[in-house]
């Protein structure tokens, strides 16, 4: 048995009773689970964001919804990178590949900037801190919850950018990683979509 | 890479981007003639319906569900309505799932 194993090819595909990628599958699955995780904070926030009664700021009042709105747009453009890098890979353009990885990641920087300069406005400017109040709790859980799933999928896309600078180091033939991490990226997109939607444009300031 | 060759061109991915970009204005413009006239509960619906189509197109295209396996649509799409689901039926109990306009 040790000799069988030991003589196994290093390439052997995975047995794959679905036809699908069981990497792939996997991570189908875990973005699926992540509806739960976000759905749980959305809820959380449309509990709390405008019950009266508290004191402090509270973020419906205080919300620059021009400055999301650009924010939002760049995260939105960062999937149009993104899939232009798989794209790229699909071709064998490592130029490309490279270059559009490099552009989602920038953008995704330019999303967490914008983030932490919305925080920091609110913090210093309206003194609505994590804990002056329930809506002001959870706002910050869901967007710095959110801006974490950003900020790892920047390290990923560097991740990536520096691997394909290696020679050989991001190929078609290992095009695998680089579809999972754009799936992940999508899908922080889509939960963008919803949180600009739900929180900003359908706040509703406390009664 | 499945299916490579049913997925869209680049040309076609910025002509999907520049439509996600139309639809964001849509919705933001919606909101600011919503503080001006008070569209009232139309104004949530038609947010709904913009920021539904914006996550479908992005599925669908982006994500390249369409041109993905049905098991791989079934699992994420089961994943999708059993949250929507779920906490439809909380926030209901607790009385916040109203529509208001703003």
């Amino acid at each position: 048995m040790a000799d069988v194993l030991h003589e196994a090819p290093l390439d052997h595909p995975e047995h794959e009773s679905t036809g699908i990628d069981n990497r792939k599958l996997g991570m189908w699955l875990f973005l699926s689970s992540e509806f739960l995780f976000f759905g749980a904070l959305i809820s959380n926030y449309l509990l709390y964001s405008n019950r009266a009664g508290f004191a402090g700021t509270y973020p419906s009042e205080i919300y620059d919804i021009p400055f999301t709105s650009v924010s939002s747009f760049v995260l939105l453009m960062s999937s149009l990178t993104m899939v232009l890098a798989h794209n790229a890979l699909t071709r064998d353009d490592m130029h490309g590949t490279r270059t559009w990885l490099f552009a989602t990641a920038a953008l995704g920087a330019v999303f967490l900037g914008g983030q932490v300069f919305e925080f920091t406005e609110f913090i210093v400017n309206f003194d609505m801190k994590l804990t002056t109040n329930p809506a002001a709790s959870a706002f910050f859980l869901l967007t710095g919850f959110h801006g974490t799933h950003v900020a790892l999928g920047v390290i990923m896309l560097l991740s990536l950018w520096g691997i394909s600078r290696r020679p050989g180091g991001l190929s078609e033939k290992h095009g695998m990683n680089l579809e999972l991490v754009g799936l992940y990226w999508h899908f922080v997109d889509i939960i963008w979509i919803v949180i600009f939607t739900v929180v900003y444009l359908l706040s509703i300031p406390p009664a | 890479m499945t299916n490579e060759h049913h997925h869209p061109t680049p040309a076609q991915y910025w002509k999907i981007a520049v439509l996600l970009g139309v639809l964001t204005a849509i919705e933001v413009a919606l909101y600011y003639v919503n503080l001006s006239y008070d569209l009232g509960s139309f104004n949530a619906i038609l947010l709904i319906v913009l920021a539904t189509l914006k996550f479908v197109i992005v599925v669908a295209f982006y994500m390249h569900l369409r041109y993905e396996k049905a098991t791989l649509s079934r699992f994420f799409t089961g994943g999708f309505v059993l949250a929507a689901s779920l906490y439809t039926v909380v926030l209901a109990a607790l009385g916040v799932l109203v529509i208001r306009g703003s």
